[in-house]
């Protein structure tokens, strides 16, 4: 019983310094030292890779040589064979405690940036993603045709706050050509030229300057950018025979359009958003003539009387309610939190 | 027609196809191992249970806030107003509350529409009763206007954070709904039964009710004064005349005109407008959560 007990305490006392490791350094006192390579590193620019080493590594005695430290390391176990980029500890006993990190050698070895940014890992990183965005617009300046339709958006961020992108809008079944005009026509004899699309697309460059986040009654949070879209393409349109319907057809016109716009997109998890878009349409429009030749051959004939009359300039101001799914899914920050 | 009809069959054909590429890729992706997942940020330990925001600045809660602006409507037929407006609120905690909102139609402008009528439509027997006469009175005199709006509501801001412009300048912001009712003071053209009289353009003015709603976006600095861009609807479901035309009234429904002017031809709007105020919070400082 005695000597069991006498085996006790100094099992104890031999374990005594070990969880002494794992307690908080007091200020001013001095590091163990760690073993130093035939060839030192350059000195570590931040303590991130020191406190590793402290922590997972081993601390072999004072002055060891290389050649010692590589016989420790290679005692410890595979990870850390050859290679020099682990140096043993956590890692070897639970490896998936490490899954997903670089290897401290690595971590030591590598250039830091010393800035702090003020927003560091965000929510929804985007830089090397596609962003899949089908949305619904509708338009918000065009009081005599409403022009809705489906449409769907294609960008890759180059960068967290710059992308590249196409969308397109099919608009074509879905121009409404609102009673308000006929009531306009019948009661002052004046009608007012009409034009329906058939389609826009674009290229585009986003911009996000603007990110935050909502806490919703303070418990849930969502996460949330404001960005700038700008770009050229094309849209399909052509007017709608309301001055002399009678003879007048029209065949859909290419016309170049320059597009502007903002847009707010909130995000419901990492890869998944909701977006609201504004987006202005600016190109050179065709319009009915609203004089009609006076006789009928001249009538049926476009080469005899114009007509097209008029080629204003023309802001198509749609709304886009959409959704946006990034890919891939998910990644790895570069730095911890 | 049958080329239209092949035309639109193609299309549907290129959508339905384009719809199940995307939707083929997308699932495909949804498949595929992660290699790279996003790193949830599990809270274990002392941070278990806490709330997700400490020392909020409670920007609303207490506060009363009156802000001041234009308001400009929006999808205009005939006229468009500029309101001088303002919105008064008391809110009572830092999600709900209760105010007014409040504007004098400033300025009603021409839609490209009614100068065109008025320069260009046919003054005769076919439009006496809708467009003034040569000598008389413009067309837009008869045209319907907005005057004033008084909407007391409620204001729900359920979502309140900061944003960041640039990664440099910071700025607490809130998302809030608001609904109630305005009362709108339109000016509109006035009844008659001999519509061809040059006195019978002249308009008279009337209170409708319609409701309203909307949403906004405060942006607040540190103590007493936040800039805010709101939407709002107030659709007349009774119908105003907004051409001062007589446009129903005749007919077994009720289409036709029948050369008077009346309720019988008001239409049914959905006004919208969009109001950009300068705010002021008193008391000046916020208050500071837990």
């Amino acid at each position: 019983m005695k000597q069991a007990r006498f085996w006790l305490l100094s099992a104890a006392a031999m374990l005594l310094p070990h969880a002494a490791f794992a307690q908080p350094r007091r200020p001013g006192e001095k590091a163990p030292a760690l073993a130093q390579p035939a060839t030192p590193p350059p000195p570590p620019p931040t303590s991130v890779p020191t406190d590793l080493g402290d922590i997972d590594s081993p601390a072999p005695a004072a002055g060891a040589s290389s050649a010692g430290a590589a016989a420790a390391a290679g005692s410890t176990g595979s990870a850390s064979s050859g290679s020099g980029d682990r140096v043993g500890g956590i890692c070897d006993v639970d490896p998936s405690a490490c899954a997903g990190t670089a290897p401290v050698g690595a971590l030591r070895d590598r250039d830091v940036k010393a800035d702090i940014y003020a927003v560091q890992q965000i929510y929804a990183l985007r830089r090397g993603r596609f962003e899949l965005m089908p949305y619904w617009s509708f338009s918000l300046n065009d009081q005599f045709v409403g022009h809705p339709g489906p449409g769907f958006g294609l960008n890759y961020y180059l960068t967290d706050v710059l992308a590249v992108g196409i969308n397109g809008t099919f608009h074509q079944p879905f121009n409404t050509d609102l009673d308000f005009n006929f009531q306009n026509r019948r009661a002052s004899r004046v009608a007012v030229p009409l034009n329906e699309y058939q389609a826009v697309a674009t290229a585009n460059f986003t911009y996000v300057p603007i990110y935050g986040k909502f806490s919703t009654f303070r418990e849930f949070i969502f996460h949330y950018d404001g960005y700038v879209v700008g770009g050229v393409g094309v849209l399909r349109s052509r007017p709608i025979p309301v001055i002399d319907p009678d003879n007048r057809t029209f065949d859909w016109n290419s016309n170049v359009t320059m597009t502007a716009g903002l847009g707010l997109r909130v995000f419901i998890n990492r890869w998944f958003a909701v977006t609201a878009e504004l987006r202005d349409y600016i190109y050179v429009e065709q319009v009915e003539n609203t004089r009609i030749a006076p006789t009928a051959s001249q009538q049926r004939d476009p080469s005899a009387f114009k007509w097209i009359d008029e080629k204003p300039l023309t802001n198509n101001v749609q709304a886009q309610i959409g959704i946006s799914v990034f890919l891939p899914f998910g990644w790895d920050y570069r730095l911890p939190k | 027609m049958k080329q239209h009809f092949s035309f639109r069959e193609t299309t549907m054909k290129r959508i339905a196809f384009a719809a199940a590429t995307a939707l083929g890729v997308s699932i495909a992706f949804a498949a595929k191992p992660r290699s790279a997942a996003a790193q949830e940020i599990q809270l274990t330990g002392p941070l278990a249970g806490a709330p997700s925001v400490r020392n909020l600045r409670l920007h609303r809660e207490g506060r009363v806030e009156l802000a001041i602006g234009p308001g400009f409507t929006l999808l205009d037929e005939y006229q468009r107003t500029i309101f001088a407006s303002g919105r008064l609120n008391y809110n009572l905690t830092d999600w709900l509350g209760i105010g007014v909102f409040g504007g004098y139609g400033a300025a009603s402008l021409n839609t490209d529409l009614t100068d065109r009528i008025d320069v260009t439509a046919p003054r005769n027997s076919r439009t006496a009763t809708n467009i003034p006469p040569a000598n008389g009175p413009s067309f837009a005199s008869q045209t319907g206007k907005l005057k004033f709006m008084a909407a007391p509501q409620v204001i729900f801001s359920p979502f309140r954070g900061k944003l960041a412009l640039f990664q440099k300048l910071f700025v607490d912001t809130d998302l809030y709904l608001h609904g109630g009712a305005a009362f709108v003071g339109v000016d509109e053209r006035k009844d008659c039964t001999a519509c061809t009289d040059a006195s019978a353009f002249d308009t008279q003015t009337r209170i409708a009710i319609a409701p309203t709603f909307g949403l906004g976006l405060t942006l607040y600095t540190r103590g007493l004064l936040s800039v805010n861009l709101e939407y709002r609807a107030f659709p007349l479901l009774g119908g105003w005349n907004r051409s001062g035309y007589d446009t129903r009234g005749a007919g077994p429904d009720g289409s036709f005109p029948d050369n008077q002017v009346n309720e019988d031809d008001r239409t049914g709007k959905f006004n919208q407008m969009v109001f950009i105020g300068l705010g002021f919070s008193l008391p000046a400082s916020p208050t500071v959560s837990p």
